[in-house]
């Protein structure tokens, strides 16, 4: 400490050392908050369901998604991944995921939405398993923090049934 | 700077680095604001900075007596005494 230089080198090095506390800090905050949040996905109409040449099954969906993720933000959180997966089992394979629309919630405020929209994405089985299907549309949820842990969650929206025939 | 302030300084930037940390912390969450946190500790990082990285006059309050040179000839520094033959036989290399 007997220099300019050693007193910079000293202070840079031990506030460097407490900034990355406090982000360690802010990360574990993150554990007090527990959320509470509420969807609902609602199939308003199956669009077209069809066999394609190749043998795999396509369906498409006119959707309402509704949630209010408003308590998932707190004080260290940066966005908020949002996605529908409808998800089934068939005889190959326990689950699957198909993603059919997600998005990105910047800030709180816009955490309560409610989208009128068709599958964003294509809803196509690899195989033809879908007629009658029970599918799980599930509204996951990826918590993108300022500094620290990510935290992952779900909501299951379970009883959807696909119908039995194409059309 | 003397030996006091050398030790003054560095207590300062600690207790106060760790003082606007845990204030910053508290602000930011209370106020639910990971930016006013990140401003609250700047803000105290640079105060910090000013208070303890230049040398100002009150790091300088215990300067070291010197003794006068006229003092330090009159007591000259006794000499060292003629080396007194070592009673350990040197110790031998094992050379291979």
């Amino acid at each position: 400490m007997h220099s300019f230089g050693y007193r910079v080198n000293a202070l840079v090095t031990f506030a460097v050392t407490i900034l990355a506390m406090l982000c360690a800090m802010a990360s574990l905050s993150d554990n007090l908050n527990v959320p509470s949040p509420t969807a609902e996905v609602e199939v308003l109409n199956i669009n077209w369901f069809q066999r394609q040449p190749n043998g795999n099954d396509e369906v498409s969906l006119t959707m309402n998604i509704s949630a209010n993720l408003q308590t998932v933000f707190t004080w260290n959180t940066k966005q908020v991944f949002v996605f529908v997966a409808a998800e089934y089992e068939t005889p190959q394979n326990s689950l699957n995921q198909v993603s059919l629309w997600d998005g990105i919630i910047l800030s709180k405020d816009s955490a309560t939405f409610s989208i009128h929209t068709t599958n964003k994405y294509r809803f196509i089985d690899q195989g033809s398993n879908l007629r009658g299907k029970d599918v799980n549309l599930t509204l996951h949820w990826h918590v993108m923090p300022k500094t620290g842990k990510m935290f992952a969650d779900r909501i299951v929206m379970a009883g959807y049934r696909l119908p039995e025939e194409y059309r | 700077m003397d030996w006091q302030g050398q030790k003054l300084s560095e207590m300062l930037m600690q207790v106060m680095l760790v003082a606007f940390a845990v204030g910053a912390f508290g602000t930011g969450y209370a106020l639910g604001s990971f930016q006013t946190m990140l401003l609250v500790y700047a803000g105290g990082v640079v105060l910090t900075t000013l208070v303890t990285v230049p040398n100002w006059p009150f790091y300088n309050r215990h300067p070291l007596k010197w003794l006068d040179p006229a003092e330090a000839e009159r007591h000259p520094r006794p000499k060292p005494q003629p080396a007194a033959p070592s009673k350990k036989k040197p110790v031998k290399s094992h050379q291979k």
